[in-house]
């Protein structure tokens, strides 16, 4: 999948999965807070405004 | 080249080992799919050269798999280049037709056919006419590859913008053969859009053509917008290839690593 966005021109670090299990609270908490300052540093997603402002067809 | 076809056709209809030929035949300057069932039929069977090798090609998998369906107990020939055979190949992995009630009749593609569609393999396991050529890599994935990350982003919103959503990549895909569709999903993807979420529509397209694409390009010669699907479905399977070691059609009997209904491969 990771493959396959960068591919399509979006970076892959945007995309990120790690197996933690539900008795890991911290470690998910402590995944999460990574990810988020990782996306922060990206700045917005190259797609937030692709979408916009279309009409229904 | 479609002599030492009909040669072959004639043979297994008269012999009684198949009910019907699915093949393509002119007629009024068209080419078309046609069901043979007797011999004085094959006159007009053609292979799909119109002005240019390959240039007339259609689906018969997906005719055949309506075909194997509303006769199960008949076993049907049919025409096949190097894809058709991959795609009957990952059909039959998928469950979706019996191999033993099939009988494929070959021909092997030109080289010039093989380098417009870099296939990798142009040519089935046996064939009675064409000669075997050299596989081709895919360029056209490569080149993309090598741009810059942004570079690749304008690209394909380029190309999805031009998506006027007609389905007709799905529809003439013959490795499309479920009953309901992600595409007409409204909650994955949002209906009376045009062009459809971008990339959502296609990303989600390309997904499910993950060991499941047998590259034989006709979703690119649909497409009306010319996006050029075909490299985006290689990417893909190259993907797959690098990850799981596994191309979709190429070895007969292998399942794709995704096909956990199945079990998983050896």
């Amino acid at each position: 999948m990771k493959q396959l966005l960068s591919f399509s021109g979006i970076e892959e670090e945007r995309l990120h999965s790690k197996w933690i299990s539900s008795a890991e609270g911290p470690e998910f908490a402590e995944e999460m807070r990574k990810f988020v300052e990782n996306l922060r540093a990206l700045g917005p997603s190259p797609l937030k405004d692709v979408n916009k402002g279309k009409k229904a067809a | 080249m479609s002599d030492k076809v009909k040669d072959k056709v004639k043979e297994l209809l008269s012999s009684g080992k198949i009910k019907g030929f699915l093949g393509l035949c002119s007629r009024d300057g068209n080419i078309a799919p046609h069901l043979f069932v007797t011999e004085d039929e094959l006159d007009n069977l053609v292979v799909g050269d119109k002005s240019a090798p390959g240039d007339s090609r259609y689906p018969l998998n997906r005719q055949l798999i309506n075909l194997v369906r509303a006769y199960p107990d008949d076993t049907f020939g049919i025409l096949v280049r190097g894809c058709d055979e991959r795609g009957l190949a990952a059909l039959a992995s998928w469950n979706q037709i019996n191999p033993n009630k099939i009988e494929m009749v070959g021909i092997a593609c030109p080289q010039e056919l093989a380098i417009a569609c870099e296939c990798l393999k142009p040519y089935p396991e046996s064939f009675v006419d064409g000669e075997k050529c050299e596989g081709v890599t895919a360029e056209t994935v490569a080149r993309i590859d090598s741009l810059k990350v942004k570079e690749r982003f304008d690209l394909w919103l380029n190309e999805f913008s031009k998506c006027i959503k007609c389905y007709g990549c799905r529809n003439i895909c013959p490795m499309c053969f479920c009953n309901e569709c992600s595409l007409e999903n409204d909650e994955l993807i949002r209906k009376g859009e045009i062009p459809p979420e971008i990339p959502t529509f296609h990303l989600t397209r390309a997904v499910h053509m993950a060991g499941r694409c047998i590259d034989c390009g006709l979703c690119s010669e649909a497409c009306p917008a010319d996006i050029p699907l075909r490299t985006l479905y290689k990417k893909v399977a190259d993907i797959i290839y690098k990850q799981y070691n596994f191309r979709a059609g190429y070895d007969a009997g292998q399942k794709s690593p995704l096909n956990f209904l199945g079990g998983l491969p050896e």
